[in-house]
């Protein structure tokens, strides 16, 4: 027999499971990145991971313009670049202030920023796999702040649509292979940039004219 | 009077069991490889094939599992040939094989086995050839509909559809201890497929992929090896 106070906490229960229904889904990205097969360069650098960079979440909408997925990407291009840069250099500092940078020792201050973000599900593309676009702003800068260089970046990444697999699982295989696009793009173009190259250059220049003194 | 009703119901036995052996025989998988030869091959017990999938496409990208099937085969049997699983080799690799940066060309190779480290790394797996998987398998001409109902008494489906499937496939191999492109071989397979439902939907798959993926394989086998 269910009394009045059961039938009004069933009645609650049940109204919470519709209204969770309705709401946007939550994404963490989550996957892992190799260690790329790069010479690590003969530099110290400062890498500075913006609040933004590190708590960035991208908001999908719906057509009517309610939320739908939320992608929270930061933590992992955290790990990601935490992988890939002592990879390519032979010292990496993690630094929590940028000012911090001329008292740490590193010859150079890296700031990565997620400019914009894109996601293509098939329920909206009609195409059948999750597609993640990506645009970043790379800064490189003197520990005194001074320019070194600024350079835009785009990566890729796409997944299939499984007969058995979930949206959640499809964005976040996409946003995974759209970071390793970053990060193989990143290893191999990161000292053909002009301005990055120049600098290596003169710096590569200086240390052999000290040397020779 | 038991008899008088089978003999009602036996000539839409005979025609149903007709139909259905001809749908059996049409759903079988035809199936075509080409081969060129570019070069000499073979491949000693301590060496190893790695197959890759090109992915640099933006209408299609060849399927992991389809990879993964035809590695599989190769190194089946008592002359199969060692195999290095794609994503470990990938990984191992990075960034050199990234849909982004693969090599393309076999003269891109040539390159690529100057850059440091990636000689060794490719040594240590004992990588005698690459293969390159490139297709899909596209599904056309999509015919008819099946309804499903269900009530208090129960449920069932009725109608019938039918599909044709188109596997096409080609494989590039490179001979990584000479540098050089030594040969292609191509797979094609169709079959059409029916489903038919009376009460229960009855599928009858031509299992075009699966053609697809064995006889390449075993083709790939034998090119290897030299044969």
């Amino acid at each position: 027999m269910i009394t009045g106070r059961q039938s009004v906490n069933v009645f609650t229960l049940l109204l919470l499971i519709i209204l969770g229904g309705c709401g946007a889904s939550t994404v963490t990205v989550q996957g892992s990145y190799p260690t790329p097969n790069v010479p690590p360069k003969a530099l110290t650098l400062g890498v500075y991971y913006p609040d933004e960079f590190r708590n960035f979440v991208y908001t999908e909408f719906t057509d009517r313009g309610n939320e739908e997925y939320f992608v929270h990407a930061g933590n992992s291009h955290i790990e990601l670049f935490n992988t890939l840069l002592p990879a390519m250099f032979q010292r990496v500092v993690v630094l929590d202030n940028p000012a911090a940078a001329s008292t740490a020792g590193v010859d150079a201050v890296f700031v990565p920023s997620i400019d914009e973000f894109q996601l293509g599900i098939p329920a909206k593309t009609r195409l059948d796999a999750y597609e993640v676009w990506v645009r970043y702003n790379m800064r490189l800068t003197r520990p005194d702040g001074g320019y070194i260089a600024d350079w835009v970046m785009t990566a890729y990444g796409k997944s299939s649509q499984g007969t058995f697999s979930s949206t959640e699982r499809g964005i976040n295989d996409a946003a995974v292979a759209s970071m390793r696009d970053l990060a193989s793009n990143f290893a191999l173009t990161f000292d053909q940039i002009p301005e990055v190259s120049d600098w290596l250059r003169a710096r590569n220049n200086a240390v052999t004219a000290s040397r020779a003194n | 009077m038991i008899r008088k009703g089978w003999q009602l119901f036996e000539p839409c036995a005979r025609i149903c069991l007709a139909v259905l052996t001809v749908m059996l025989l049409a759903n079988c998988t035809t199936t075509t490889i080409d081969q060129y030869r570019q070069g000499d091959t073979g491949i000693e017990t301590h060496e190893s094939v790695v197959i890759l999938g090109r992915r640099q496409g933006a209408a299609y990208e060849t399927r992991a599992e389809f990879v993964e099937c035809v590695g599989d085969r190769m190194g089946d049997g008592r002359d199969g040939v060692n195999i290095v699983p794609e994503q470990q080799f990938v990984d191992a690799l990075f960034p050199w094989f990234e849909p982004r940066t693969a090599p393309m060309r076999s003269d891109d190779l040539e390159q690529l086995m100057a850059q440091p480290l990636v000689p060794e790394k490719i040594s240590e797996f004992g990588v005698r050839y690459i293969v390159w998987l490139d297709g899909e398998t596209q599904r056309t001409n999509e015919m008819g509909s099946i309804s499903c109902a269900v009530g208090p008494g129960g449920g069932g489906c009725f109608g019938f559809g039918s599909w044709e499937d188109d596997s096409s496939f080609e494989a590039r191999i490179w001979d990584v201890s000479s540098r050089t492109a030594v040969g292609t071989i191509s797979a094609d397979a169709s079959g059409q497929s029916y489903m038919p439902a009376v009460f229960v939907p009855i599928p009858l798959i031509a299992r075009v992929e699966a053609k697809a993926c064995s006889s390449l394989a075993d083709q790939l086998k034998q090119f290897v090896q030299g044969g």
